[in-house]
């Protein structure tokens, strides 16, 4: 198994590794660093094998998810990540908020 | 216009908190802040975190309270119990614990000149202690700060003597919330904002749900509006002496974005997890700075809490935790990324919104600030808040 690769049935999803991100502050920096048209791509994508990513994952228990799967909880937590932008805001970043977005921050 | 009051549902049950403006001076004064150090944050119980953030005995955790001038460590010592101390030194004052949270094999020691101090804040060593005169280690243990725990939270009181236990203090909220089961769910998420408002600005802005339909159109445009009602109303509104509940229900025919409709389809998780809530969306502000949120999810509930910690009269670190039920399934997981990202979505909106009011009110173009009978439960803070601080009352 080469490093950062997903579990075998997900490789087509492999062109996304950027986004198994482990933490949240990372993926909201991903996010933000991306254009609508990344963010899109990333959504069309995982949106409809996000049935398939929970049905793989639930073979294992959550707390010692093998490697590859671990990466496919992080991508499908970017998916998480994303969707508002796509759906809501039709922009990276939610609209009326902070001058500086970075200054609402999670403490990891 | 003379108001009709016989659509007024909470004015007229609680007359006592009047209808009229407000004052807007407190959000802006200096001076009125100075008061509040001293005759609220210095006198009553504070939230400070919870107990799971300490579970084992020699864990600490410090927090540093800007607004009173202090710095505690809260310690669990080798009996098991939690106690809280002014976290300085008996030799000469300096900061004995340094870092924010820790576990201690022993002794918490000062970097100074390595005086060190046992998990229940005895002294236990003093280097060079023959050069010293009259020593009393027995006497000279960190200073302890009246602490007590409530359902796992943790709360200390600054007052050398309070006036009031915890339990007398938080009043109604006790028996609400009794056996909630709060230590059944875990802390997920923790955000902190450095806002440049007062402290009473962002809680105001949070303690309401008139704002939601407006400001929050875009990330949740129909959420809380009730289907015959343009405007959302409270369910309910309970006051606790200092303390208050309002609850509100969602509306079962909102909009479901894609993502709302696949999340909840992927989260199968068994349900096990319910709080006693009284609506969809319960809000308890306990008096002065700290709010617990539960919230009703459709398979497992869950809760939040925000400590307004004040750093000036125009700065304050707004503190977020958002708490889950330890999830079993990647579904359950996944779902409560995504409750977590739309909540966070709302709460960048508030944060904006906390300081463009500060910047309004700062200008002092408004002597006064308005509410409605919805916001009935800003009213009654303020009116506990004047109680306490004892001056700019008006009738
Ligand atoms: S001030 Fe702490 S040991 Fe001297």
């Amino acid at each position: 198994m080469s490093h950062g690769s997903l579990p075998p049935s997900f490789r087509s999803l492999e062109r996304f590794n950027a986004w198994a991100l482990a933490k949240e502050g990372d993926r909201i920096r991903k996010r933000r660093a991306s254009t609508m048209e990344e963010l899109r791509e990333l959504y069309d994508a995982l949106m409809p094998q996000m049935e398939a990513i929970v049905a793989y994952l639930d073979q294992f228990s959550p707390a010692h998810l093998p490697e590859d799967a671990q990466r496919l909880l992080w991508l499908a937590l970017s998916f998480v990540e994303v969707t508002s932008a796509v759906e809501l805001y039709g922009q990276p970043e939610v609209r009326n908020g902070l001058d500086d977005p970075t200054r609402f921050r999670p403490v990891e | 216009m003379k108001t009709d009051m016989s659509d007024k549902r909470w004015a007229k049950v609680y007359p006592e908190l009047g209808t009229g403006p407000v004052p807007a001076e407190p959000y802006i004064s200096p001076e009125y802040f100075a008061l509040e150090r001293e005759r609220v944050f210095r006198r009553v119980w504070l939230n400070m975190g919870r107990v799971e953030e300490i579970p084992q005995p020699g864990d600490y955790l410090v927090r540093d309270l800007a607004v009173c001038n202090a710095s505690i460590v809260l310690i669990r010592g080798d009996d098991g119990v939690v106690r809280g101390f002014h976290n300085v030194c008996s030799h000469r004052g300096n900061k004995v614990v340094l870092d924010e949270r820790g576990s201690c094999r022993g002794y918490l020691t000062c970097n100074f000149h390595s005086w060190a101090y046992d998990s229940q804040g005895q002294l236990k060593w003093v280097s060079d202690e023959e050069n010293f005169f009259d020593l009393k280690k027995s006497e000279l243990g960190l200073t302890p700060v009246a602490t007590d725990v409530w359902e796992g939270f943790i709360f200390v009181n600054l007052d050398p003597q309070p006036r009031e236990s915890l339990s007398t203090y938080l009043d109604g909220v006790t028996g609400q919330l009794a056996g909630a089961g709060f230590e059944r769910l875990a802390l997920a998420h923790v955000y902190r904002v450095d806002e440049r408002a007062n402290w009473k600005i962002a809680l105001d802005a949070q303690n309401e749900v008139y704002h939601l339909p407006f400001q929050h159109r875009a990330s949740f445009p129909d959420v809380f509006v009730l289907k015959d009602n343009r405007y959302t109303r409270l369910l309910d509104v309970r006051f606790f002496r200092r303390h208050s509940v309002y609850s509100c229900e969602l509306n079962p025919s909102h909009t479901v974005t894609a993502s709302e409709e696949l999340v909840a389809r992927l989260d199968t998780a068994a349900t096990r997890c319910r709080l006693p809530l009284i609506g969809d969306f319960d809000f308890y502000a306990i008096f002065p700075n700290f709010v617990i949120l539960l919230f009703r999810g459709a398979a497992n509930d869950f809760f939040m809490t925000y400590n307004f910690w004040p750093l000036a009269v125009d700065r304050t670190v707004w503190e977020i935790k958002i708490y889950f039920p330890p999830a079993e399934t990647a579904g359950q997981r996944i779902g409560q990324e995504y409750a977590k990202c739309r909540l966070r979505n709302v709460l960048q909106e508030d944060a904006a919104a906390h300081e463009t009011i500060h910047a309004g009110l700062a200008s002092r173009a408004k002597t006064h600030v308005l509410f409605q009978d919805n916001e009935i439960q800003i009213r009654h803070f303020h009116k506990v808040l004047a109680d306490q601080v004892g001056v700019f009352q008006e009738g």
